[in-house]
């Protein structure tokens, strides 16, 4: 039985530990949050203590060290656990500047512990599932890739989402999601060009990337914190035997409608698409499972530290303003 | 009496449109087709009921009243067919791009002015509905300051001249660049000063021409855009392709789709799956527009100039991703 701790306690702090809690071989003991509030709330959740100094995280009692909280504390709980010898499982994106990348994998790799960074798109089975196409040849070769993530701006505890030096904005925080898969599908970048609005935070984030890849294939990102509805993706990809496309959109299974029934209730409609497993679930069963089993996780820490390097990049060339930034 | 037009070779598809647009129309008449491909342009004349000249001069013989003509020939052959225009004193409404490069265009619209006749350029896409409400949506300020717009026209490779870069000037960049450079131009009311762009020959490698490019635009107001010109639907698409804008303002967001309106049509008989229109015809409108500028003498709303400013990006384009450089205009 693996004994999970969660550091951060907020909005994937709870999913990952009601997920670990749901898995047969591991179970979440101790929860840590700098608001304690919030890792008692959580803790009562799912059954686990409330661990009352940081420090109660690398104890002898726990094997998984679960790091949710903001993007800049990721380095910091990822290396002192690796020290500590405990597997981990650290959200994207993985660190908030390439410095801070290197010493994680160093750390990782120096302790021998099974270390990932949650990509969880990579289990959302429209994209694994698009990926699985291309390499199949079945839309030939790739020219142009157009993948779009919108949201409204997100806040989180205090607010950190808002704050560009700490989230990175919606290019670091989101759009990554994209670059991961991107690299994923169709390999390295060879240079990224960017635009966008981030000097408009805190109120939206939007911005627009292109990326050459060394394959030639050509990719257009659009990221966004600007929306005013439910988040929602897409993508279309087309090459010389065809093309791909998804809208989140269109694709639900299931819509409920509640008729506005009382005084001053407005009705709604909430589209969704259920899952017997989430995209979460499966990307958790797999960290358990690699650690069990001493296997390598999907996801690299080299994979997930290049998605990052591309997401700099292309801030680089936003906040530069018309700057091609070459990748290595 | 109606409006005389006339037709200046059916080379582009769209020849075909604007004829029967103006064959729908009340007070307008097609009064004469010229083509320097003599057996196409009989072929027209005789589908339309009018007459065919084997030359512009014939054409434009003062018994044959021509107020003004369209040119529909080969894109390198726009310079030609405006100046025969000009040289005759009849208006003219040019298909886009204007031509293939700043100089041809400057001559185009130099030499209009100095024989009186109007010259338009054909963006079609102006003159739907959904635009003109976002439009005046825009200007009222409901979207607050556009920060960033984000468009697409991508199509299926028309094939013919359109791939020959020495007749149209380039591949899918020169094609789709200028519809939606010259909506955004409209919207924002400002001139694109950078442009970036990665282009390549990606749907079908035997091509002499791009079929791939992706443009980033800086507006000299601060707006940033990028667009999608490539011919990137195949030919399978249930239609021919897409004219669409997302736009981000600091008070609102909009999206146009302007060519999204269809019937799914599933045909048995031959396995197709297609989108048919219902939609607004704009090349109609934008033929009755034109026509009404002839008879009335009312300025053209969309000028030499408007063209020239949107096929400027487009080179600025080709530029930038020779050098893998954004590229600065107005181009030199
Ligand atoms: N994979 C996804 O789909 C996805 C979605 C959203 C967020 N994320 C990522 O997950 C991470 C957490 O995001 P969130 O939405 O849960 O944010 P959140 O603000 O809801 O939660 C962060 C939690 O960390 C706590 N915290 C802050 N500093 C701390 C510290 N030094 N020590 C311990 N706890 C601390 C906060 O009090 C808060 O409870 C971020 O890196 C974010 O980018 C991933």
């Amino acid at each position: 039985m693996l004994s999970v701790a969660i550091c951060g306690a907020g909005g994937l702090g709870t999913r990952h530990a009601q997920n670990f809690r749901d898995i047969p071989e591991a179970q979440v003991t101790l929860v840590y949050d700098v608001v304690e509030e919030a890792a008692a709330a959580l803790a009562g959740k799912v059954g686990a203590r409330v661990a009352s100094r940081e420090s109660d995280l690398f104890g002898d009692e726990v094997d998984v060290v679960v790091v949710t909280t903001p993007t800049p504390q990721h380095a910091y709980f990822t290396i002192k656990a690796a020290q500590a010898g405990k597997h981990v499982l650290c959200e994207k994106p993985m660190c908030r500047t390439l410095e801070q990348g290197e010493e994680m994998l160093e750390a990782v790799r120096a302790a021998g512990v099974t270390f990932m960074v949650g990509h969880v798109v990579r289990w959302f089975r429209q994209y694994a599932r698009a990926r699985d196409l291309i390499q199949a040849g079945e839309i030939g070769e790739v020219g142009v890739a157009r993948t779009s993530r919108i949201n409204t701006m997100p806040s989180g505890r205090g607010g950190w989402f808002r704050d560009y030096a700490l989230s990175g904005g919606v290019t670091l925080d989101m759009t990554i999601h994209d670059f991961d898969w991107l690299l994923w599908t169709f390999g390295p970048a060879e240079r990224v060009y960017s635009v966008g609005a981030q000097r408009l935070m805190p109120e939206l984030d939007y911005a627009l990337t292109t990326i050459r890849f060394e394959s030639g294939a050509i990719a257009h990102v659009e990221g966004s914190w600007a929306d005013t509805g439910a988040f929602r993706t897409c993508f279309d990809i087309a090459g010389t035997g065809g093309l791909l496309r998804h809208d989140s959109t269109r694709m639900s299974t299931l819509t409920l409608q509640r008729r506005a029934a009382e005084e001053g209730r407005v009705g709604v409609q909430v589209p969704s698409s259920p899952a017997f497993r989430s995209p979460y679930m499966m990307e958790d069963e797999h960290f358990v499972q690699c650690v069990l089993t001493g296997e390598e996780p999907a996801i690299s820490g080299d994979e997930a530290l290049d998605a990052v390097e591309l997401a700099l990049a292309a801030m680089q060339s936003n906040e530069a303003a018309g700057e091609v930034v070459e990748l290595s | 009496m109606a409006t005389r037009l006339s037709i200046m070779s059916f080379a582009h598809l769209h020849a075909d449109f604007y004829a029967g647009a103006i064959a729908a129309l009340p007070d307008v008449e097609l009064a004469g087709v010229w083509d320097d491909n003599p057996q196409r342009g009989k072929d027209a004349a005789a589908k339309y009921g009018t007459e065919f000249f084997s030359t512009p001069e014939e054409l434009f013989a003062p018994e044959n009243e021509i107020q003004g003509t369209i040119v529909t020939s080969e894109n390198v052959k726009h310079k030609r067919d405006v100046l025969a225009a000009c040289e005759a004193g009849v208006h003219i409404l040019c298909e886009k791009p204007i031509s293939t490069n700043v100089v041809d265009a400057r001559v185009m619209i130099a030499e209009a002015e100095r024989a009186g006749v109007q010259l338009m350029i054909a963006f079609p896409c102006r003159y739907t509905a959904a635009f003109g409400q976002l439009l005046r949506a825009v200007r009222n300020g409901e979207l607050g300051e556009i920060i960033a717009i984000k468009g697409t026209n991508r199509g299926q490779n028309p094939g013919g001249w359109f791939d020959d870069p020495s007749l149209a000037g380039g591949g899918s960049v020169i094609d789709h660049t200028v519809h939606v450079v010259d909506l955004m131009r409209v919207l924002l009311d400002q001139e694109v000063i950078k442009v970036y762009a990665e282009i390549d020959t990606a749907f079908n490698p035997a091509l002499p021409c791009d079929d791939a490019g992706i443009l980033t635009m800086n507006f000299e107001g601060g707006c940033v855009a990028t667009l999608d010109a490539s011919w990137s639907r195949p030919g399978n698409y249930p239609i021919w392709g897409d004219v669409t804008m997302e736009l981000i303002g600091t008070k609102g967001n909009a999206s146009v789709d302007l060519f999204v309106e269809h019937v799914d049509t599933w045909r048995s008989g031959d396995g197709s799956y297609l989108w048919e229109p219902y939609g607004d015809d704009a090349n109609a409108a934008l033929i009755a527009e034109f026509a009404e500028c002839v008879a009335t003498g009312a300025p053209v709303p969309i000028t030499g100039y408007d063209g020239l400013k949107a096929m400027e990006v487009a080179l600025g384009a080709y530029r930038a991703a020779e050098t893998s450089e954004p590229n600065d205009l107005p181009l030199p």
